[in-house]
């Protein structure tokens, strides 16, 4: 489902703060085509730091696996990278349907190196608004469903005051890899 | 034919020091539990743990895995970075490396690592098939 608690423009906001934060560069010149790497010169150090922060704005799990190794794991040995650390035709199919305009220069046949640069200020503002919209209909403490936003970030329970258990981000990459092979049949 | 591939990286050793202190589980995502109690019995650990982070780092540019960019990558786990009795450090991996480095063929790599005022360096080289 998704959430109406949280804004795509407030989550955008809140992405374009840690990344300002973490490189020390003026809020203002980042936009939503920005590549981490390089338009605004982010290192993988800094990749950490920008995630840590998000969770903790968010109070949000995010994946600890790359999205190909989830690919391998679930569609078998070569499925996302070939033997010279290729990505697959296959796997760009995936990753097109996951990432749409967000990722207009990904191809069949790029180095997985390659990847990292083409992650976007838009594209993590869409990773953690995967996660937002996983909010339960219920509060899995008391059950009720009675949420309310704090801050603008953060979704609490109106009833109990506990804050919402997202889905993390690798459950939500593997349930949605098993719904468009289900749909596809890529593999 | 046999192919050498090389990586190197260097890390501010305060930059890392900051987010360690500012996240919890940092330490814990990044670093496993031999390397976490190696770096915490050394005089002054963030040293240590900027050289690690510099030796799997550089592994990954040797092999060319990238990393995810989109969450906390579990890859910099699998690849440990432990003293050798002789104090040389070697490289463990595991999991999704060690996957990557069989479908590149490498069968042997070395790992250096130096650190001097506030920065850590480490280079690693492995050679394939």
């Amino acid at each position: 489902m998704s959430q109406n608690f949280i804004t795509e423009a407030t989550v955008f906001e809140e992405v374009k703060k840690a990344i300002a934060e973490t490189l020390n560069i003026d809020k203002d010149s980042i936009t939503a085509e920005s590549s981490l790497i390089k338009d605004l010169g982010a290192e993988s150090l800094d990749f950490l730091d920008i995630n840590y922060r998000l969770e903790q704005a968010f109070g949000i799990k995010m994946a600890r696996h790359f999205i190909l190794e989830h690919i391998e794991e679930m569609f078998g040995e070569g499925s996302a990278i070939d033997a010279n650390s290729r990505i697959t035709d296959k796997a760009v199919s995936l990753l097109q349907f996951r990432m749409g305009e967000n990722f207009p220069e990904l191809r069949a046949g790029m180095d997985m190196d390659e990847v990292p640069a083409l992650v976007t200020v838009q594209s993590l503002t869409r990773g953690v608004l995967d996660i937002l919209d996983s909010l339960p209909e219920k509060c899995s403490a008391c059950g009720n469903s009675e949420w309310q936003s704090e801050n603008s970030l953060r979704i609490k329970c109106g009833s109990c005051q506990e804050y919402a258990a997202f889905t993390n981000g690798d459950d939500l990459i593997k349930a949605w890899l098993t719904k468009v092979q289900e749909e596809k049949k890529i593999f | 034919m046999m192919k050498i591939l090389q990586g190197i990286d260097i890390v501010d050793i305060s930059k890392l020091k900051r987010i360690i202190q500012k996240n919890k589980t940092f330490i814990s995502d990044i670093f496993t539990e031999k390397e976490r109690e190696y770096c915490e019995s050394r005089k002054d650990p963030y040293i240590h743990f900027a050289g690690r982070f510099a030796a799997k780092e550089s592994f990954m540019k040797a092999l060319g895995t990238g990393f995810s960019g989109i969450g906390i990558d579990h890859l910099f786990q699998e690849i440990e970075v432990l003293p050798a009795p002789s104090g040389k450090p070697e490289l463990h991996i595991k999991g999704w490396a060690e996957k990557l480095a069989k479908k590149r063929r490498i069968r042997q790599c070395t790992v250096s690592i130096s650190h001097a005022s506030d920065y850590a360096v480490a280079s690693v080289i492995l050679i394939g098939n």
